[in-house]
């Protein structure tokens, strides 16, 4: 018996303990998808869905919005890549700055974890609309005669949004992985003449590879799924593979090729994330 | 650490900070701003916008679905996660990790994918749509955020005071009652506010998967789509404020520390 607490009460029931999670998980994650997975190969008929047997979908789903799959790859690892190099800086000042900064810091990216999703997405529009904040400030500054118009509904303003509220999500793991860090190591290298810059790269970037991959990849999947950004600040110009998915179980009607979509997206998703923390892996190394 | 790593470090973190703070600030500023733009210069404060949000049919109603949403998803994910949390602790931590990571899949996959795969589902079943689903829908990522946060207070309880408690002639029920339960007692109840703020938050599931009718976050999301009134700063200041007090509140009383 290896475990710590409460001994003793429904000592040999454990599993009982975690059926009602484990039904949760799998009556409502599973079962829907593994349904989503067998209706991926089926077809449609004039406004119903029918059972078959085709990879017709699939082909769809990559030869029609094969654009839009590879540019959401790219835009998520932009993404990703600019929320890790983000919370490397302030999981750094988390964990060396003086004691209460470095709380206040911790407990204000904790909060922003949670809360008004779609209203930090909208707010982008208030900052960079014609009518913004930045166009209007400049406007009023006399730096600018028109407004300039490519701030919103451009993928600039989609990276923005998305890191706005993904950057949570990047700093807890870089912040963990940096606790377990002991000043001790850094000292000892330091004692030895490791300049910070060296200090840096040698010593504390190697010790939390782990963290930092881990930030990348969080970042990196809930991008690539997310298809609310793109629609409220991307406009029709940042086509983003989700935004395509969800009208086929919506105004299009094609469950079918939505599913098929939906299952490309996370193939795609798995391999690009994949190769990107193989890659970071040796070069954190 | 010191140095120009650290500097870079400071100056990146000032840009971070900015990047996750001044969106909200601005929204929560211009929803007390009396001109009809959210922009500058900024004229005077105002709660025209609020009494405008008041008079907007659907909003009561959209206010009390979310509530009952999301109230009836945070307690059930508080006793469900909670159960889990403590059959977990009792496995070595090697195979709770292995567990937990598993029932967490669902708060990495894409939310569009659980959310019409849930339609699919519903619709097949026979169960159709409605706050039924929207509940279940919001098990289904609240559940591994009470199991991580309880299950991480459980392992960081020392297993002599319940030995203790036991050595002194008390019964497992009561030192479940009378120990375990004390001291994990504030997580679970931290742990049913962030479930709550993460319920209440939520959209893309539940626009899949509530059929008809509106929760806070599908009426804001419909009033985005069609105006870009100061009302919309105001909703979703109310947004803010709600989930961000309920989490706040909730990592306090779990003191989880990421």
């Amino acid at each position: 018996m290896s475990g710590t607490v409460s001994q003793g009460i429904l000592n040999d029931r454990i599993w009982p303990l975690i059926l009602p999670a484990a039904a949760v998980f799998l009556a409502l994650g599973v079962g829907p998808l593994l349904w989503m997975f067998v209706i991926s190969f089926w077809r449609v008929d004039v406004f119903r869905i029918a059972p078959d047997l085709t990879l017709r979908n699939y082909i769809d789903a990559v030869s029609l919005h094969g654009r839009a799959l590879a540019s959401t790859m790219a835009l998520g690892i932009a993404v990703a890549a600019i929320c890790t190099v983000l919370s490397i800086a302030v999981a750094t000042v988390i964990r060396f700055a003086k004691p209460r900064t470095g709380q206040i810091l911790l407990f204000l990216v904790l909060v922003t974890l949670f809360g008004g999703y779609l209203t930090k997405i909208y707010a982008w529009k208030t900052i960079l609309g014609n009518d913004g904040v930045i166009n209007s400030g400049l406007l009023t500054a006399g730096i600018i005669s028109t407004p300039i118009e490519q701030l919103l509904y451009s993928p600039a303003a989609v990276i923005a949004a998305m890191v706005g509220f993904l950057l949570p999500f990047a700093v807890l793991p870089v912040a963990g992985a940096l606790r377990a860090v002991e000043m001790i190591e850094i000292e000892a290298a330091r004692d030895l003449g490791t300049g910070p810059a060296k200090l840096f790269r040698l010593v504390i970037l190697p010790r939390i590879r782990r963290g930092v991959i881990a930030a990348f990849l969080l970042c990196f999947c809930l991008a690539v799924g997310d298809y609310i950004t793109p629609i409220l600040v991307g406009g029709g110009r940042t086509a983003l593979y989700g935004q395509m998915i969800a009208p086929q179980f919506g105004t299009l009607f094609n469950w079918p090729l939505g599913a098929a979509m939906g299952f490309t997206l996370v193939v795609a998703a798995l391999f690009t994330g994949a190769v990107c923390a193989a890659l970071l892996d040796r070069v954190l190394r | 650490m010191t140095g120009w790593p650290m500097r870079l470090a400071r100056i990146l973190t000032v840009a971070s900070v900015i990047l996750l703070v001044a969106p909200l600030v601005l929204l929560i500023v211009f929803a007390f701003t009396d001109r009809g733009l959210a922009n500058f210069p900024f004229e005077g404060p105002s709660l025209r916008w609020w009494r405008a949000l008041l008079e907007e049919p659907g909003l009561g109603r959209a206010v009390r679905t979310s509530l009952t949403v999301s109230l009836t998803a945070s307690v059930l994910a508080g006793v469900v996660g909670t159960l889990a949390a403590i059959g977990l602790a009792r496995l070595s931590a090697r195979k709770a990790g292995i567990v937990i990571a598993v029932l967490a899949l669902p708060i990495v996959l894409p939310p569009l994918l659980q959310a019409v795969a849930l339609l699919a589902g519903a619709s097949a079943s026979g169960f159709g749509l409605g706050l039924h689903t929207v509940i279940g829908a919001h098990l289904l990522f609240t559940v591994p955020f009470v199991i991580i946060v309880v299950h991480g207070r459980l392992s960081g309880i020392d297993p002599a005071i319940e030995e203790a408690a036991r050595d002194l002639g008390a019964g497992p029920v009561r030192v479940f009652r009378t120990v375990t339960m004390p001291l994990i007692g504030p997580s679970v109840v931290g742990a049913m506010l962030i479930a709550f703020a993460l319920s209440i938050d939520d959209y893309v599931l539940t626009s899949f998967t509530i059929g008809g009718g509106n929760t806070l976050t599908t009426f804001v999301w419909g009033m985005m789509r069609t105006s870009a009134s100061p009302v919309v700063n105001a909703i979703g200041t109310i947004l803010i404020v709600v989930t961000m007090t309920a989490a706040a509140l909730g990592l306090r009383m779990t003191r989880y520390r990421g």
